[in-house]
């Protein structure tokens, strides 16, 4: 329940944000980081539907390589 | 994870050229950091003496087991809809057979009972029913507390009640140390716990304990990181506090959510199943903010139960959850414990070392 899941901020109303990743769209509060704090195009790490903190997009697309191989190792 | 694999195998040369001469006993205390270990299979390929140890790192293990029949008691009263994580609804409590013994059997039964993965969805549920009282079942760590916390300040409607079951995670690290400070070397500290609370609340491991700590991410490359940086702090005699998640772990975490935290929560003792009593490890609501209490609102029954408030009998989660056996040295493991039929909570949640040992393909010991 501790891991995040980046995800890619589509557009953004107040404190409530449409992020995407790997073509799943969820709205995500930014109640946790401020609404001044990220903008269309940033990535955000999220947990539990909110985002945590934001993050460059390099460090996003470790992350899903991890998970990606975590969900490959889970398969075999 | 082209990348990445060529860094963590540059960690792994460096960690094998590391003088060693005694085991050395290293622990994570995160759920995440032992799926990351054991589905890339790290232990593997680190040198024979590195042992690492999964920790209490599963909110949904050490549960109280209390809390749990007061929500299947809830759910099953039938006047109310009661909300919970996914990885709450199978675990089991120690009823008489025949008894409802979990949220999912409670749900079979009929009780209006809902897996969700996000606080919004409580929220907008409870919207969507204004007459019907729902609960929110809410256990985690600070990573999940944390939004919860978000979710009341930004406002929820009157008929959403919490029942809380939010833990710290290092006061059960400095529990274990000052119980034993001798059977550990080292620490990983949990990454995302860091996010939201900073680094900085590791400090005491070095300065306490004079053990190595290391905040991590995690991929292989931030774990192994995180490990040769505590394996070099011991062989050097010079604890201190690393961060090898800096690209999102701030030393001071994320103020925002901590002063949400702060306004409705407050800090005290609580109850980890099996374990006992942490001293200053749960949140409970402060203030005003204790009309949400469920306990408050709704009237409970007391289910039958044996054993109360303990694992069930013959499970060894409370100890594995303590890094004092490993998942395989559970008699259960394996044999009258699988994900498919588990008995303790360690083999239902995802972040039990148990569950995380079976799909990684640890079968029983012979």
């Amino acid at each position: 329940m501790c891991l995040g899941i980046p995800m890619q901020v589509v557009s953004i109303d107040r404190f409530n944000a449409e992020c995407e990743a790997r073509g799943i769209t969820r709205t995500i509060s930014l109640f946790m980081i401020g609404e001044n704090e990220v903008e269309v195009g940033d990535y955000v790490m999220t947990h539990v539907g909110y985002a945590l903190r934001k993050m460059t997009p390099e460090d996003a697309r470790l992350s899903w390589e991890l998970f990606d191989e975590i969900l490959a190792a889970a398969d075999q | 994870m082209k990348e990445d694999f060529a860094a963590a195998k540059a960690w792994l040369a460096h960690i094998a050229e590391l003088p060693l001469t005694r085991p050395v006993a290293v622990m994570n205390v995160c759920g995440g950091h032992e799926r990351s270990l054991s589905m890339l299979g790290l232990r593997g390929v680190l040198p024979p003496l590195v042992r690492l140890i999964p920790g209490p790192g599963c909110p949904v293990c050490v549960c109280p087991e209390e809390d749990l029949a007061d929500a299947i008691s809830l759910a099953m009263a039938g006047d109310v809809t009661l909300a919970a994580f996914g990885d709450m609804l199978r675990v089991p409590i120690n009823a008489p057979k025949g008894e409802v013994r979990s949220l999912a059997e409670a749900r079979a039964a009929g009780a209006d009972v809902r897996p969700i993965s996000s606080p919004r969805e409580v929220v907008a549920l409870a919207r969507a029913m204004p007459e019907r009282q729902v609960v929110f079942f809410a256990a985690g760590f600070e990573t999940t507390t944390a939004p919860v916390a978000a979710m009341l300040a930004e406002g929820v409607p009157d008929n959403l009640s919490l029942l809380l079951s939010a833990r710290l995670t290092w006061p059960a690290v400095d529990m274990l140390l000052r119980e034993d400070a001798t059977s550990l070397d080292a620490l990983i500290a949990p990454g995302h716990v860091a996010v939201v609370m900073g680094a900085e609340e590791w400090r005491f491991i070095p300065e306490t304990y004079h053990l190595p700590v290391a905040v991590a991410g995690f991929s292989a490359n931030s774990l192994l990181a995180a490990l040769y940086s505590v394996l070099r702090q011991k062989l050097d005699g010079k604890p201190f506090l690393d961060n090898c998640y800096a690209e999102l772990v701030r030393p001071e975490g994320n103020k925002r959510a901590q002063s949400l935290m702060a306004e409705v929560l407050e800090v005290g003792d609580a109850n980890w199943r099996g374990i006992g009593v942490i001293r200053n490890s749960g949140f409970a609501l402060r203030g005003a903010w204790r009309r949400y209490d469920a306990r408050a609102r709704h009237e409970f029954t007391t289910l039958p139960r044996r054993h109360a408030g303990e694992m069930p009998p013959g499970c060894d989660c409370a100890t594995v959850v303590l890094g004092k056996k490993q998942p395989d040295q559970c008699r259960l493991y394996g044999r009258a414990c699988t994900p498919q039929s588990p008995v303790g909570p360690c083999m239902v949640s995802d972040e039990g070392a148990c569950h995380i040992w079976w799909q990684a393909g640890t079968r029983a010991a012979a």
